[in-house]
């Protein structure tokens, strides 16, 4: 079989060799053969041609030896790929252009499968991760709700329907103040998932059997990595997690950043909840449903019966629960990767998906054009083939042969592509987002895998097949008196399809081009705004709510000479949307209404003026008094033409805050001033929506300190935060300026500008080659018509116009079509996005006139080949 | 068919056979394995050269035979054929093979 093998190789390589060889020894059999026949006693002439009668033809005979020898279908290969190299080398504008754009295509779809993979199809670095389910449960007033440590402990020994299960529930904190993501766990978690420790040890059953006595924390490696530069000496150190002194007992092994979609920092023992939710009674007399559980399915159940178990559990466990207490489903959801393959999770991402296969499609579809054309330059050289009596299907496979190596290096490409666009985009992410909210980013690592290689090679193969496959059969129509005359149908195929794929091209270039340009300027604009406060030297803290702890940050932050003035608010501008509820005059309608609580200061502090009344004394804002300051919109709408001082305002808000539990019964106050008109929530909100604020002391929890500092705003933030850590560690749960806030909040308008630019202009390119493919085509198709045209007396301008006339209508009829839905799209943006504006002649004309420019250029030049059009082949063929 | 050459043509892939029986008796070259085929069958068997050589070559991609320059009887460099060790179990396996075969076939048409 070696020997085989070996003669098969040595045929493909040394093939001229063994050539020679055949050639010898059929010529020694020729002599031979005559010899024999001269000593019969025939002349040498005689006897010379008896013998060669003997054998046939000889060509025939080598082809057949040749054949046997098995070489064939691998000669035939390399035959091909030179073949094609060659047909590359006199075309390299066309190899570039079909490289470039199916690796565009692939790139991007690998990316997007990139991101799915990582979080949907990658198992978990855990043990057995199938078996991995989440269980939750609804009430019948359609509330998620977890479970309490008892239940837990209850489903953990029953073994029933999972057999083993473990609590957790997510934290948030800052560690050396950064912030960081957490878990509690059970003692279990670890063992049970099989995570080993990379330093140290994990937790164990004991760090979690008794309440608040394990003040333990295990660090995950990329945490201990990045946060503690690999640290070995960190165990037996202290870290702060909410204030409360943790000692670190290990470092998780590498690779394992917990069950969710988010990368975790750290674990603690799920018996700390008390201690660092501030007394949250999950071990208390009244467990609260403080966790959630995640178990092993045993393997003869499938999902629904384990559900099904659950609900039985549910109904005898929760016997006494009454109304909307009553529990009315459970839900279990494999954990095995970060997301599940729900059906929701498939009808949210199919259209993701499409709209990224279709860029493909458009990018192959774009390339069969091109191909298309070339098929018909070389008709005649095909057919002249074709003649000579080689067969289809060899003709078939080396033009597929050619779409394959097309392909392949595309497939490489696309994977450079792929790997640019992700790192790239992670890079600009944390490049583009104020350095402030950098560190509370986490993504999952995005590193390429057997699924992304094997996803390539067939999005590739496939690709080759539908870009190669239909001109490679149209263009070796067995039609082969016409194809040696260069003829060939006119009316191959419907040209609508290809024309409409070109308008639609076009229209999604000026759509996404256009809308990139609104929101490019809006966000220019967006940040000169006016939003009626001074943002500029306001830092926010947030702080751990645990006994004394407020009132000393208080004082601390009230003796700081760097701190100017102190105020506090439920809800400060540019945290989220204010909360908003059904409100009016007393005696009025009823409209929607947002709310805040703040101190009598914050006006002061964000230099809103009180144009009207009074603002908040200190024995209003001790006793949350029933009075209000409306703003100026306000104030107009409920009492227009009248005195708004001295109405009351009727209110009514459902908050279950304890610091303002007076006005979950009081529900009317009377107002005492009028504020200006300032942005709420967040920077699209209009200036004159309806706002009522109420009194409330910083002294009062829940309610996130606003300090106005001097000097340089970020440094001062970053000093007050040390200065606080230091006199009382941990009391700062967050830290940052309101222009932090801000920046956050137009940051995703940045993105979105971003995304649809670089969409825009991939939709820009895509539409180049799309163009060139088809004039390409036309322009090929019509060489007879044209060369006659020129024989008639046109001029080779007439003939470029003419094409060049063809291409732009249908540029046009796309520039119109994309001008009209990005006008739709607008609307949609004014709807949702007040302080857009959204008629931006700029963002219309600079889109559409870029797009109009890229479809002349690409025109040009196949509309400069039909000026070339030679008059003398078109009547000769004729 | 009523045909008068006493020439009849080789059954499809008997020619393998019996190039490899031939060669059992030791190795030979092209020409002297046509000669010997046209003197053991009385010259009955009409050996076309042409199939003859990518025979050869088919055998030689098997494994069944290999191949060696050597000199001739007339100090000519010939292509000298040799049975392999496969070769010969090819050979055995289709013998018996053949044997059944026509074995088969005259019971047939004896049947009548």
């Amino acid at each position: 079989m070696l020997d085989a093998l070996r003669l098969r190789l040595r045929a493909l390589f040394r093939g001229s060799a063994m050539d020679a060889e055949l050639d010898e020894e059929l010529r020694y059999h020729l002599d031979a053969e005559t010899e024999r026949n001269i000593t019969r006693g025939m002349s040498p002439k005689e006897a010379a041609l008896a013998a060669r009668r003997g054998f046939g033809n000889p060509t025939q005979l080598k082809e057949e030896a040749r054949d046997s020898w098995g070489r064939s279908w691998l000669e035939r290969l390399v035959a091909d790929t030179r073949y094609a190299l060659r047909s590359f080398r006199r075309a390299p504008g066309f190899a570039v252009t079909v490289v470039a754009t199916i690796a565009l295509g692939l790139g991007l779809n690998t990316t997007a499968f990139t991101i799915f993979d990582a979080y949907v199809l990658r198992p978990m670095a855990v043990r057995d991760p199938a078996s991995l389910y989440q269980i939750t449960w609804h009430d019948r007033g359609d509330r998620v709700r977890g479970f309490s440590w008892r239940d837990y402990e209850d489903i953990r020994n029953t073994r029933e329907a999972l057999s083993e299960s473990f609590a957790i529930r997510s934290i948030f904190s800052r560690i050396d103040s950064l912030p960081a993501y957490g878990q509690l766990v059970s003692g279990n978690f670890f063992s049970m998932l099989g995570v080993g420790a990379a330093l140290g040890r994990t937790l164990v059953a004991s760090d979690a059997a008794e309440p608040g006595t394990q003040a333990v924390v295990v660090l995950s490696y990329d945490t201990w990595r990045s946060r503690f530069g690999a640290d070995s000496s960190i165990i037996g150190k202290m870290v702060r997690v909410r204030g409360q002194a943790m000692e670190v007992v290990g470092v998780a092994a590498r690779g394992f950043g917990g069950l969710g979609d988010t990368p975790l920092d750290f674990w603690a023992p799920a018996t700390m909840n008390d201690v660092l939710f501030d007394g949250d009674g999950a071990f208390g007399p009244h467990q609260t449903e403080a966790f959630w559980l995640i178990g092993r399915l045993r393997p003869e159940l499938t999902p629904s019966q384990g559900s099904a178990w659950m609900m039985s559990w549910l109904r005898a466990h929760h016997s006494d629960a009454r109304g909307r207490d009553v529990p009315s489903d459970a839900t279990v959801q494999s954990r095995a990767t970060s997301i599940a393959l729900t059906p929701e999770f498939v009808i949210f991402f199919t259209p993701i998906a499409t709209a990224f296969v279709l860029v493909l499609l458009t990018a192959c579809a774009n390339v069969a054009n091109m191909m298309l054309a070339r098929g018909l330059a070389r008709q005649r050289e095909l057919g002249i083939r074709l003649s000579l009596g080689a067969a289809r299907g060899r003709l078939v496979g080396q033009l597929l042969t050619e779409a394959v190596l097309l392909a392949l290096p595309a497939a490489l490409l696309g994977f450079a592509i792929s790997r640019f666009t992700i790192d790239g985009g992670v890079r600009l992410m944390f490049a583009t987002i104020p350095a402030e909210l950098g560190p509370y980013m986490r993504i999952v690592p995005l590193a390429p895998d057997g699924r992304i290689f094997l996803f390539m090679l067939v999005a590739a193969v496939t690709a080759a097949l539908l870009f190669g496959l239909a001109p490679a059969l149209q263009a070796t129509r067995p039609n082969i008196v016409q194809a040696t005359r260069g003829d060939f149908d006119t009316d191959v195929r419907p040209s609508r399809l290809r024309n409409s794929l070109i308008v639609a091209q076009v229209t999604t270039c000026v759509l996404l081009l256009v809308c990139a340009g609104i929101l490019f300027r809006g966000v220019g604009r967006m940040q000169q705004l006016e939003i009626g406060i001074q943002t500029h030297g306001v830092v926010r803290l947030d702080l751990q709510e645990r006994p004394g702890v407020r009132t000393r940050v208080l004082q601390l932050l009230h003796d700081r000479a760097d701190v100017r003035t102190l105020a506090a608010a439920t809800d400060p501008p540019f945290g989220h949307r204010f909360p908003t509820v059904p409100g009016g005059a007393a005696d009025g309608p009823v409209q929607p209404i947002s709310y805040d609580f703040v101190t009598g200061s914050y006006f002061g502090l964000f230099g809103i003026p009180i144009i009207r009344g009074r603002t908040f004394t200190a024995q209003e804002e001790r006793v949350g008094a029933a009075v209000v300051i409306v703003s100026d919109a306000t104030a107009r709408a409920l009492w227009p033409g009248r005195e708004p001082v001295g109405q009351v305002v009727r209110l009514t808000i459902d908050s279950t805050s304890g610091a303002l539990a007076p006005f979950r019964t009081r529900r009317e106050a009377t107002v005492i001033g009028v504020a200006a008109n300032v942005v709420l929530g967040t920077v699209i909100d209009p200036l004159d929506s309806p706002v009522a604020y109420y009194p409330s002391s910083a002294e009062n929890a829940d309610m996130p300190v606003l300090v106005r500092v001097t000097g340089p705003q970020g440094l001062t933030a970053r000093r007050i935060d040390s200065a606080l850590a230091k006199r009382v560690p941990g009391s700062v749960e967050d830290l940052h300026t309101i222009d932090d806030y801000m920046y956050g909040g137009i940051y995703p308008f940045r993105a979105t500008y971003w995304i649809a630019g670089a969409l825009g202009v991939i939709a820009l390119l895509l539409t180049l080659t799309g163009v060139y493919g088809v004039l390409s085509y036309v322009v090929a198709q019509r060489r007879k018509e044209l060369g006659i045209r020129i024989a008639l007396g046109a001029s080779a301008e007439k003939l470029v116009g003419l094409v060049l006339g063809q291409s732009m209508r249908l540029c046009a009829i796309g520039l119109v079509a994309g001008t009209v839905l990005a006008l739709g799209v607008a609307r949609l943006f004014e709807a949702n996005i007040v302080r857009l504006d959204t008629y931006e002649p700029a963002a219309f004309a600079g889109g559409a006139l870029l797009v109009m420019l890229c479809c002349l250029v690409a025109s040009y030049i196949p509309s400069r080949r039909a000026g070339k059009a030679d008059p003398m082949e078109a009547l000769r063929s004729g | 068919m009523a045909r008068k050459s006493a020439k009849i043509d080789l059954l499809q892939g008997t020619l393998d056979l019996i190039v490899l029986k031939l060669l059992r008796a030791g190795a030979a070259n092209g020409w002297q394995l046509t000669q010997s085929i046209q003197a053991i069958s009385h010259g009955v068997l009409d050996v076309n050269y042409g199939s003859l050589y990518p025979a050869l070559r088919r055998l030689e991609a098997r494994g069944w035979v290999s191949a060696s320059w050597a000199s001739s009887e007339n100090n000519r460099r010939a292509r000298y054929y040799q049975l392999t060790a496969a070769g010969r179990k090819q050979l055995e396996a289709e013998r018996a093979s053949w044997e059944r075969f026509s074995q088969a076939l005259g019971l047939i048409l004896q049947s009548e």
